[in-house]
């Protein structure tokens, strides 16, 4: 091995060692993402073994069958007229269906004041009453 | 904006657990758990490979972060001695994705003379970059400056020199993974890693003299 070998190689010595200093140098908070980071290609393997159906690209297409099934549940008995269903006068189901896919009805029924609303009620009532009578 | 995700706790997870993942069978556990040995083997070098490259900590996480799921997600099945010179093979791509995406917004930035101002966001923050006011003693001084005259003139490495010496020396790998690594034949990483090698020594000899 002639100098100009020697040097090349004491070079690439001295490399190594400075880029291995470098990587017991990375602070915690790199390292923390990285641990992250590997926990989330774990969980990929775990996702990628659950059943056929679970798998996120077919549960926005299940749902979608799911809601059209309803869907067709509830017109099909508005139609028919079977009374399966608490259906009212005509168009009451597509109220009844936006309802429930409206989020602000879950907030109506969180924050229910059932006292009010009869309350309310019955002074309607007696206010009807009142004029009529 | 890094798109890191934040599923585990912080400084957790030495290893997989049998309550980690939801697996069908002994066998499955056993892959997870040799991958996840595997990546945490691999993973601060890899930091380390994809911050020298791309000269940015968040977009070099983006990157380490994508090889580890399509790591797992297309290769996760084959025999694990196969996963390291694909894991690098899958880095090295992403880090050429990062800088192809940088040189078209240069390119495209570079119409919109307006928008130069905005660059500055992602420019190192000057209190991060700062030198501690913490003396350091003398040999680690003189560490962090052959450290960071190393990167420098690594940095400024053409890409397939830069690529072989990283695998190589940072990593570890022999020339038959770099090959692999790097989607070249044994020669033509024997060449990269020999002028990369010669183009240091010229850059930095005299420093390191």
């Amino acid at each position: 091995m002639n100098a100009d070998d020697m040097q090349t190689k004491e070079l690439e010595e001295r490399a190594r060692g400075l880029l291995g200093e470098s990587v017991t140098r990375v602070d915690a908070r790199v390292r923390s993402r990285l641990n992250q980071a590997r926990h989330a290609a774990l969980e990929e393997i775990a996702a990628g073994q659950r059943s056929f159906w679970r798998r996120p690209l077919f549960m926005p297409a299940t749902g979608a069958v799911a809601a059209a099934v309803l869907v067709a549940i509830v017109l099909t008995a508005q139609f028919r007229g079977e009374g399966a269903l608490p259906v009212g006068e005509g168009g009451q189901a597509f109220d009844d269906i936006e309802m429930l896919a409206d989020n602000e009805g879950l907030d109506l029924i969180e924050n229910w004041d059932g006292n009010f609303y009869e309350w309310a009620a019955s002074e309607g009532d007696e206010h009807v009453d009142g004029t009529s009578g | 904006m890094s798109a890191f995700v934040t599923l585990a706790p912080v400084y957790s997870m030495p290893a997989v657990t049998p309550g980690d993942v939801d697996l069908p069978d002994s066998s499955s556990k056993d892959r997870t758990r040799a991958l996840n040995q595997f990546l945490a083997s691999v993973e601060v070098k890899a930091f380390k490979i994809a911050q020298i490259a791309l000269r940015h900590e968040d977009d070099a996480l983006d990157a380490v972060q994508d090889a580890m799921l399509q790591l797992a997600r297309a290769y996760g099945e084959r025999p694990s001695d196969e996963w390291k010179p694909l894991f690098y093979r899958i880095l090295e791509n992403r880090i050429r994705d990062v800088q192809r995406r940088r040189m078209v917004r240069n390119r495209v930035m570079s119409w919109l003379p307006f928008r130069r101002g905005e660059e500055d966001d992602e420019a190192p923050d000057p209190i991060e970059q700062a030198v501690s006011p913490e003396p350091a003693p003398g040999h680690k001084l003189e560490l962090n400056e052959a450290m960071q005259a190393l990167e420098k003139a690594v940095q400024a490495l053409p890409k397939r020199q830069q690529q072989a010496f990283l695998l190589r020396s940072l990593e570890g790998l022999d020339v038959a993974e770099t090959a692999v690594a790097m989607g070249c034949s044994e020669g033509s990483v024997k060449t990269h890693y020999f002028r990369a090698l010669q183009t240091l020594r010229a850059q930095l000899g005299d420093y390191w003299s």
